[in-house]
């Protein structure tokens, strides 16, 4: 963890609208690496102990008392790349395209470790396969990032879609 | 037009092979919900899904609403989810409790024990009328507990539950004896994914030891290991190549039964071993001793197919469940399992786990889906008229009691639940 002084927390006003910037600017380049398909520099976002969440019930307060439709530690996520660049998974054949729109930005205090940044955020991403209807997926997002020197690392992105709870077809991309 | 006599359904199965209208005639499709989902044992839910008095946990047998209850006194009903008055749907809700179950359109209300509770401005029916059984929410008469599963009839003259399940009735014990207290709960709720694909594909995919070398083939890595597939320090990932480079998965062998039921030899050859899987050992050794335990952690079988509803997953623990939707859809849910009395990260383990094999964005069950879609896809080509179930045929071996045998992922499961599908469609 950071050692204080090197987390600097926003004090006044115009402090905030720039730290939000920052953070905003990020989520933005990480969903948009998503977007490129630039998979492994998206892995290397995240903290070692980071995680991708998208709980599958409204509301969830915990990924180990209730299934989700990803619940990802490093090592998963890591697998989980290497599988969408593997030649033989054949439910990328043919691939996904998709892009994301990121809006409604929120910074928001930490409940455990206010030297954590958290900022939420409403998404919408269409998933086109080509001979396969249109997908629309949305929700929020929660990002809890880290400072990690002069950027930052994501320790959580949990990913609360709308329609959670409901079955899926065959889910490839991270959202 | 053609006639679907039972003779010509009969011929739709032959010995290795099964006729592709069968996964693609709507008008079979309906046949099915009258000659085999009306007519067999259907698995409804887990007693653990309902726990209180007023519990509740709504599903469907061959397209009729039904809800699985627990009433005041505690005991577990089947009941069809309908309105005595007008035939409303009662509970619209998947799960939850009431005491008194209400119909929206006039009013009416239910005890969960299916009894007409009461009739607003009741003074205006005759009470002979609302003293029929038809007034209230109607029972299936035929439901059986078999160690917490709840199965349910809508065949009122079907044979004993344990008749049904015969030697497949091993596949629940053996999930069930992993807990320390012999008892088990769905407790964390369930994966649901979805295909556009006939029930019987993703049916016949949990016999088969077959695909994972090409299905699966992203799952494997660099170093020649599937990543790991269950928890423990040992016992949770293995080689995925023999020396002779065939697949290990693909040499395990497979067994039909009676009626249709299927299993897989394990694919693992340790025991899930390390860490708090040691503990949990300790704690079986301590309520069945040493003997009992090493022939419960026996990696013995790794799923129970039982035709045509639930699979027990036991080397994954947990249970899924296939829900026809249409010819050419099927919903499926995978409930992670606790084994009561096992240390809590046990069970949270598990919960992990289950997320990277069968979520909908699972690293395994997303190549399944896939190979479901292009089957239902493929299917719909005239130039062949026939799907191979033939490999391993006529090597089986009989191993007594309706169970037949077949080494080196031999397809005799899928050829069990097809013939099964013929008896039953083939009947009169």
């Amino acid at each position: 963890m950071s050692s204080a002084g090197v987390v600097v927390k926003p004090e006044s006003r115009a402090e905030l609208r720039l730290a939000l910037a920052d953070l905003q600017q990020f989520v933005e380049q990480e969903v948009a690496l998503l977007d490129e398909q630039r998979f492994e520099e998206w892995l290397d976002l995240f903290a070692d102990d980071g995680a991708y969440w998208v709980p599958a019930r409204a509301g969830q307060d915990s990924p180990l008392n209730h299934v989700s439709l990803f619940y990802d530690d490093k090592h998963a996520l890591r697998l989980r790349v290497q599988r969408l660049r593997h030649p033989a998974i054949h439910s990328q054949v043919p691939r996904s395209k998709t892009v994301r729109l990121v809006a409604n930005f929120k910074l928001e205090t930490h409940a455990a470790d206010p030297s954590l940044y958290q900022v939420t955020s409403k998404f919408v991403m269409l998933e086109d396969r080509s001979g396969y209807a249109r997908r629309l997926f949305g929700g929020r997002y929660t990002h809890v990032l880290r400072r990690k020197g002069d950027g930052l690392e994501i320790v959580l992105k949990r990913v609360d879609l709308t329609n959670c709870d409901q079955s899926f077809p065959s889910l490839t991309q991270p959202f | 037009m053609t006639p679907y006599t039972s003779e010509y359904l009969r011929s739709l199965v032959r010995e290795d092979r099964v006729h592709r209208s069968v996964y693609t005639d709507p008008q079979i499709f309906e046949l099915e919900m009258e000659k085999i989902f009306s007519r067999v044992w259907i698995y409804v839910g887990h007693e653990s899904q309902i726990p209180n008095p007023g519990d509740f946990y709504c599903t469907s047998i061959a397209h009729q609403p039904v809800v699985m209850t627990r009433h005041l006194d505690g005991k577990v009903h089947v009941l069809f989810n309908r309105c005595g008055h007008r035939g409303a749907r009662v509970l619209n809700e998947e799960s939850g409790n009431a005491r008194i179950l209400t119909c929206m359109y006039h009013g009416w209300s239910f005890r969960p024990n299916g009894e007409l509770a009461g009739v607003p401005m009741r003074r205006d029916f005759q009470e002979t009328t609302l003293k029929e059984a038809q007034s209230g929410m109607a029972r299936l008469s035929r439901t059986e507990n078999y160690r917490g599963f709840v199965f349910a009839s809508l065949n009122l003259g079907v044979p004993p539950l344990v008749e049904y399940l015969g030697e497949a009735r091993h596949g629940i014990d053996e999930l069930v004896d992993r807990s320390p207290e012999g008892e088990i709960e769905l407790w964390a709720g369930c994966h649901r994914y979805e295909y556009s694909g006939n029930w019987k594909l993703q049916f016949e995919n949990l016999a088969d030891m077959y695909h994972p070398p090409a299905c699966h083939a992203s799952t494997v890595g660099p170093d020649g290991r599937q990543f790991s597939r269950r928890p423990g320090n040992r016992g949770g990932s293995a080689p995925f190549f023999a020396p002779n480079g065939e697949a290990i998965v693909a040499q395990t062998g497979v067994r039909g039964f009676k009626n249709g039921h299927s299993s897989e030899a394990s694919l693992f050859r340790e025991e899930q071993a390390g860490g708090i899987w040691d503990d949990y050992r300790a704690m079986m050794v301590k309520r069945y001793g040493e003997e009992r335990t090493a022939e419960i952690l026996k990696n013995r079988r790794h799923s129970m197919a039982i035709f045509p509803s639930v699979d027990i997953l036991i080397a994954q623990t947990s249970v899924r469940v296939i829900r026809p939707i249409s010819v050419d859809k099927t919903e499926v849910q995978v409930y992670p399992v606790r084994l009561k009395g096992a240390p809590p990260e046990i069970s949270t383990d598990i919960v992990r786990f289950v997320n990277l094999t069968h979520a909908a964005a699972s690293f395994i069950q997303s190549d399944d889906l896939e190979a479901f879609e292009r089957c239902q896809q493929g299917l719909a080509s005239s130039g062949t008229e026939w799907m191979l179930v033939a490999r391993g045929f006529g090597q089986e071996v009989d191993e007594g009691n309706g169970i037949l045998f077949g080494d080196r992922s031999s397809e005799v499961g899928q050829r069990a639940q097809h013939y099964a599908w013929r008896d039953l469609m083939g009947a009169a």
